[in-house]
């Protein structure tokens, strides 16, 4: 029955029990792109027993050139990336139970979603998701392993309720501005070296090696021939409100949610941050700009066109999408520019 | 003398991989503030930042010959 997996058994740190406790287990997977496609193949080749994957996008042409899951005809299609994964999961093997969901992983989601989930890979775009599913995690003690990167650049850290620091520990609050690959662009060798570091910690999570744990904080640039690894013992903060002694989940409650409201009688989805922020606008605008958009500013708004959309971007965070009524797609584009 | 070592889009905004300037006895948060002022840096508060590759706190007191490294947390995926 083991024979797809002999390779993977042969391996000693896994074995035949490690592999049977792969099968046992549900991963979740938030995001569905360049992150998402390459975590999840990876999980459903080595035969966990199920996953379930979150995206709230359809697939662009932009994303074939690294997210592996994808085709020419999924995007004419435009089909959702949680569909289009599905399909192709499913055909790559039909022993894992797969369950896709189109939808924004919000904090309301991602406790319905807690219930029976052994670990949660981080494969989001944007802070405030990452920072749901740490509360989440904490709230309902699940390993989750971070993985971002941008550019050549990357990062991973591997997060266990009770034992490590937890991402609000390291950042105490959502970096704001921070690059996304729609700044800052991405190769695929940067997706793939934050996969290895994630994957690897997933297989030690759910074959329950926990003494083989990475327990330093890995950044790495490919380009730039620079890898390093941080100690993070001093991190954990014992006042932290996520993870600490009094904790409050700060990141499940309403207030610090993105607020996405349609404008009446436009075509057009207002987008304000939970937090007053301060964009610079005129960096934001040269990166864009570097990019291919148009952009168009003045010091209180940025102006900025993408094929099919226009918007507005104030220095306090707050933004107008216009040419779309839809609330998740409008604060995906907006998650896409400015992180 | 101490290091500081710049990643990702640090690294562009400061131009260099690396600079050598004395800052022992300064806190981390007093350094991100020079370096911001130096570099016209606006992004160093959610910065991680990492003293001899061990994590630290913007409280920590930089030792003479220590190696710091700024590591820009990204969001992209």
């Amino acid at each position: 029955m083991f024979e797809r997996y002999s390779r993977q058994i042969l391996f000693t740190p896994i074995g035949q029990t490690g592999q049977e406790k792969l099968s046992s287990k549900h991963v979740l997977i938030i995001g569905a792109g360049a992150l998402g496609s390459s975590n999840a193949e990876t999980m459903v080749r080595s035969g966990v027993g199920k996953v379930t994957i979150v995206d709230r996008d359809y697939v662009e042409f932009s994303n074939l050139q690294r997210q592996q899951l994808y085709t020419e005809d999924d995007v004419r299609e435009k089909l959702p990336k949680a569909v289009a994964a599905e399909q192709r999961l499913r055909a790559i093997n039909s022993e894992v139970e797969i369950r896709a969901i189109v939808g924004d992983a919000t904090p309301d989601m991602l406790e319905d979603l807690a219930k029976d989930i052994d670990l949660i890979m981080d494969s989001t775009d944007n802070f405030e998701t990452r920072m749901a599913i740490n509360d989440i995690s904490q709230k309902f003690k699940i390993p989750w392993v971070y993985g971002a990167c941008v550019g050549s650049y990357g990062m991973s850290f591997t997060i266990i309720p009770g034992k490590t620091p937890c991402l609000n520990c390291l950042l105490k609050r959502i970096p704001i501005q921070g690059m996304t690959c729609d700044t800052g662009g991405i190769i695929a060798p940067a997706v793939q070296m934050a996969i290895a570091h994630q994957t690897v910690e997933a297989l030690k999570i759910l074959v329950e090696d926990w003494d083989s744990i990475r327990d330093t904080f890995v950044s790495f640039d490919l380009w730039r021939n620079q890898y390093t690894s941080m100690k993070m013992s001093k991190a954990k903060d014992e006042g932290c409100l996520s993870c600490g002694k009094e904790r409050t989940y700060p990141y499940l409650s309403k207030e610090n949610m993105t607020k996405t409201t349609v404008l009446c009688g436009r075509d057009t989805v207002q987008i304000r941050p939970p937090h007053k922020q301060v964009i610079v606008l005129n960096e934001l605008g040269n990166q864009l700009m570097a990019l291919g958009y148009k952009v168009k500013g003045n010091p209180y708004l940025l102006s900025v066109e993408t094929e099919e959309h226009r918007l507005v971007i104030f220095q306090d965070g707050r933004a107008l999408i216009h040419g779309t009524k839809d609330l998740t797609h409008a604060k995906s584009i907006y998650q896409r520019l400015l992180g | 003398m101490n290091k500081i070592m710049f990643f990702a889009h640090l690294r562009e905004a400061v131009g260099e991989e690396s600079i050598s300037i004395d800052v022992a006895g300064r806190s981390v948060a007093e350094l991100k503030e020079l370096l911001a002022n130096q570099y016209q840096l606006n992004q160093l508060d959610t910065v991680m930042t990492a003293i001899n590759e061990e994590f630290a706190t913007n409280e920590e007191i930089i030792q003479q010959g220590d190696i710091i490294a700024f590591i820009p947390p990204v969001s992209g995926g």
